[in-house]
């Protein structure tokens, strides 16, 4: 590809532009946006998110890293999303490198190119991304020129299938190990090492894995032998983690898109982590431990937030919003400050137990949104195998209030093909909307409309479920039809995940190396946004593996022995192995294991030795 | 209070569609502190409210909006906060505040001027170009099929174009035209280029167009007023005291 300069990509990019659907996604020119200088700034950096604008525009992470490593003089960072099809079509037929949106100046011009890793079926956009800016998918192919290709997010877990693409990860939470990543960085332009002398330097920050000093040996049948480490690194590398909210960089200026993006409003991170211990859930296990951010904090953010965004909406963010030990002071002083300039609260990831209605109610006196509740789920039986601490009383009650309050409709979020799961646990899903949808018909409320949705169960890296195989896909899929005949009721609505797509996410969220070949191979026969239903080409990722000779079923539909070698075993979360098997143990006897909020400590391994703790404001 | 701004939209701002446009004075308005009125009700929004919308991609010389206010403001510090906090390309030019009651943006501005460029597909003389120009305003009729997703429907832009003009400069040809619009529904200056080029056989090519509209207008008896004057010549009392 040629080396086009920023101001021959933008003439170009300007010209079609008009004929691109939402061509607010490529301009860069957005509220906040941030320009420096090229010349002036030692490391250059862009921040890739290998899905569209209006996803990547909506991610709080991004959000927070953006403006952290701009908020150092000496560094830049700018912003490249994956460009929808037609965007590429165009591009490609001209032969346009992609290009970070705030110089146009294509990707190979940067230091590092940041992806972030927050779903599987993002994979293969990466890859096209790489294609798109010309440089070479294989870290073995590139050379000193190319930049360097890093990537994080909880993909990162489980970051064995881009082994071959990506020259390291970067491991847990990144505020403080990116700024120092890219002081090394500079310290390379400045003094070049060699590049293994310098992956050896960059391994020694914390969370850093570097894949290719790290060899994998496989047995005959397949499964892992042994990972080794190259001398001089970590034997296993710890994730990165924030010792303190309160002390984090959080962006108080964030960029205002000028087109509707899916989370388009102020977002307050009131908490990281979730120490509930739901045994499917990743998020849960490698954001731990619980820390929250102070009151006075959040209220000085959101005053600022306020000031730089004009948004009219704030969203407290979390994994678990309604557990946070000060979330009625802080609602009742935003509405109680901002209502009058018709600022909006909202409350994503609301739980039924810590469900308040009158939060939600004081919520809604401003703006009016729908509710959701996340059973998972239909029999207490396996709401205590999945530990979900919620009863079909909490559910009921909460429900009815909500009701009784106004609400009309309210979404079901469950999870078919758990482990353990029986024809009860169906039924379960169906007795529950029903009983739910009767309960708003007693409040005398005419246009109730409960909406059931179930995703199938994929079984991810770090959790107690890690040992599960995933179900079959017929199986999954006549367990949908079975739901859709029992949940025919006008005032239910039934939606489903596509199985194939989380067989796909399967393999991947439990594969290991040998799945490069099969992601390139997808990728040059076309696959891309896999995530997206019409985009997605499950017939072509299955020629891929035919053609291969690698079996998707051996990483999605095998379950693990205690004594496995697990791809991911040189990845540390801080939750411990042995605690994940215990855990297991006890999800199959349908033991519950409490939150250690309230609770005793569940010695998961997260806290001793890391100087952190569970840290509540309340 | 209610005030009328007309601002211009030119570079990146053409290509904020009008359903964000709002949400962009709302939030700069929010920024700058000036307190937008409200509408009552279930989902209260901003009153803020656009003359005829303005395609993505399209730029605009002088364009209005009106904004009601929760208080009585200044209107040259509306102008000066609001102007700090909007996108670059969107400059304010001029503010009127306007009488309780008087007609919204959409029910008095009913035409509009665009100037067209392109490039030629071949290159034609100055003549040719003025033929098929006469030749296309001498129809009484032109149906112009758009496709949708409910399908083709068929419409007669004629009587929509009150005038079109052209000229050859170098490779591009440029156009002025001026065109009717309204709760009908009007005509896009491609349209009339599509159709230039389909009927009178007129090389355009279509990919290269760029489209600026210079004016929006209350026409009222071959005349074209801005809506800061109308009220004062206010076409309906004048009927009435004609009659």
């Amino acid at each position: 590809m040629s080396m086009m300069t920023a101001a021959e990509i933008r003439q170009q990019v300007e010209r079609f532009l008009p004929q691109v659907s939402k061509p607010n996604r490529y301009l860069g020119t957005e509220w906040n946006s941030i320009h420096k200088d090229w010349d002036q700034t030692a490391v250059h950096m862009v921040f890739a998110f290998p899905d569209v604008y209006e996803v990547g525009m909506s991610h709080l992470g991004t959000r927070i890293l953006y403006h952290l490593v701009n908020s150092f003089p000496e560094f830049v960072c700018e912003r490249t999303f994956a460009p929808w099809v037609d965007m590429e079509e165009k591009m490609r037929d001209r032969d346009i490198p992609l290009y970070a949106l705030e110089s146009f100046r294509q990707l190979k011009e940067f230091d590092v190119v940041g992806f972030t890793l927050q779903y599987e079926m993002s994979f293969s956009n990466i890859l096209n991304m790489l294609d798109l800016a010309g440089i070479p998918l294989r870290t073995a192919a590139r050379t000193e020129e190319d930049p360097w290709i890093i990537a994080g997010g909880p993909c990162a877990y489980n970051p064995e299938p881009l082994a071959a693409f990506i020259d390291f990860f970067l491991i847990g939470e990144s505020e403080e190990q990116l700024p120092q990543v890219l002081k090394l960085i500079e310290e390379q332009k400045e003094q070049p090492l060699g590049r293994q002398e310098f992956l050896q330097r960059i391994a020694q920050v914390q969370g850093v894995y570097v894949p290719e000093l790290y060899e994998i040996s496989y047995k005959p049948d397949g499964r892992l032998e042994k990972i080794s480490a190259a001398a001089g690194v970590p034997l296993v590398v710890e994730k990165a983690i924030v010792t303190d909210l309160d002390q984090a960089f959080f962006p108080t200026n964030p960029i205002v898109p000028y087109m509707e993006i899916v989370h388009d409003r102020m977002m307050l991170e009131v908490m990281r982590g979730c120490s509930r211990g739901c045994r499917f859930c990743q998020a849960g296990m490698i954001y731990r431990p619980v820390r929250e951010r102070s009151p006075e904090i959040l209220l000085t953010q959101a005053e600022e937030l306020v000031r730089s965004t004009g948004y009219e909406e704030v969203s407290l963010t979390s994994l678990s919003t309604g557990d946070y030990t000060c979330v009625q002071p802080v609602i009742r002083e935003i509405i109680s400050k901002y209502g009058p300039q018709r600022i909006g609260v909202s409350l994503p990831s609301l739980r039924l137990d810590s469900f308040d209605v009158k939060l939600a109610e004081e919520v809604q006196k401003v703006r009016k949104s729908g509710l959701t509740f996340a059973p998972e789920a239909g029999t207490q039986r396996l709401r205590d195998v999945i530990n979900k601490g919620v009863t079909e009383k909490n559910l009921l009650e909460a429900s009815e209030t909500a009701f009784k309050a106004g609400w009309s409709s309210i979404k079901l979020y469950f999870m078919i093909g758990l482990p353990t799961e029986m024809q009860a646990d169906l039924d379960g899903i169906a007795d529950l909307a029903k009983k739910v949808a009767d309960l708003g018909s007693k409040q005398g409320r005419r246009n109730v409309k409960v909406t059931v949705s179930t995703s199938s169960f994929v079984p991810k890296s770090h959790t107690p479920f890690q040992w599960e195989p995933q179900e079959g896909m017929r199986s999954l899929e006549e367990k949908q039809q079975y739901l859709r005949a029992k949940l025919k009721d006008r005032r239910i609505k039934y939606n489903y995940h596509d199985v194939n797509t989380s067989f796909l996410e399967a393999v991947f969220a439990k594969g290991d190396r040998r799945l490069a070949e099969v992601l390139e191979r997808a990728f040059r026969q076309g696959c891309r946004f896999d995530g997206w239903s019409e985009q997605f080409r499950y017939d072509t990722w299955l020629q891929a593996f035919a053609e291969l000779g690698v079996d998707p079923h051996f990483y999605a539909h095998r379950a693990l022995d205690y004594d496995d070698v697990l791809p991911w075993d040189h990845l540390d979360s801080g939750v411990s192995k042995r605690f994940l098997m215990e855990e297991h143990h006890r999800a199959l006897r349908g033991t519950r294991t409490l939150d250690c909020r309230h609770d005793d400590c569940t010695g998961c391994g997260i806290c001793p030795g890391r100087g952190v703790q569970v840290d509540l404001k309340g | 209070m209610r005030a009328r701004i007309a601002y211009s939209k030119l570079e990146e701002s053409k290509y904020i569609a009008h359903l964000d446009l709002a949400r962009v004075f709302e939030r700069a308005m929010r920024r700058a502190d000036i307190p937008v009125a409200y509408s009552e009700g279930f989902n209260p929004h901003p009153k803020i409210s656009f003359g005829s919308a303005l395609a993505v991609g399209v730029e605009g010389e002088k364009e209005y909006v009106d904004v009601e206010l929760q208080r009585e403001m200044d209107i040259g510090e509306v102008l000066g906060r609001l102007q700090e906090q909007l996108p670059k390309g969107i400059r304010l030019l001029e503010g009127r505040v306007m009488a309780p009651g008087s007609k919204a943006l959409m029910a008095v501005l009913n035409s509009a001027s665009y100037r067209v460029r392109l490039a030629m597909a071949l290159p034609i003389t100055s003549e040719r170009l003025q033929e098929a120009l006469d030749s296309w305003l001498a129809q009484e009729h032109v149906t112009y099929s758009r496709y949708s997703k409910k399908g083709p429907t068929e419409k007669d832009i004629r009587p929509l174009v009150k005038s079109l003009t052209g000229e050859i400069k170098g490779e591009e040809v440029f156009l002025e035209l001026e065109v009717e619009v309204g709760s009908q529904g009007g005509v896009r200056p491609e349209e009339v280029m599509r159709s230039l080029r389909e009927l009178e056989n007129l090389p355009l090519d279509l990919d290269s167009i760029y489209i600026k509209r210079t004016g929006i207008y209350v026409s009222y008896q071959g005349q074209s007023f801005s809506p800061f004057e109308h009220e004062d010549f206010e076409p309906d009392r004048s009927k009435r005291e004609a009659r």
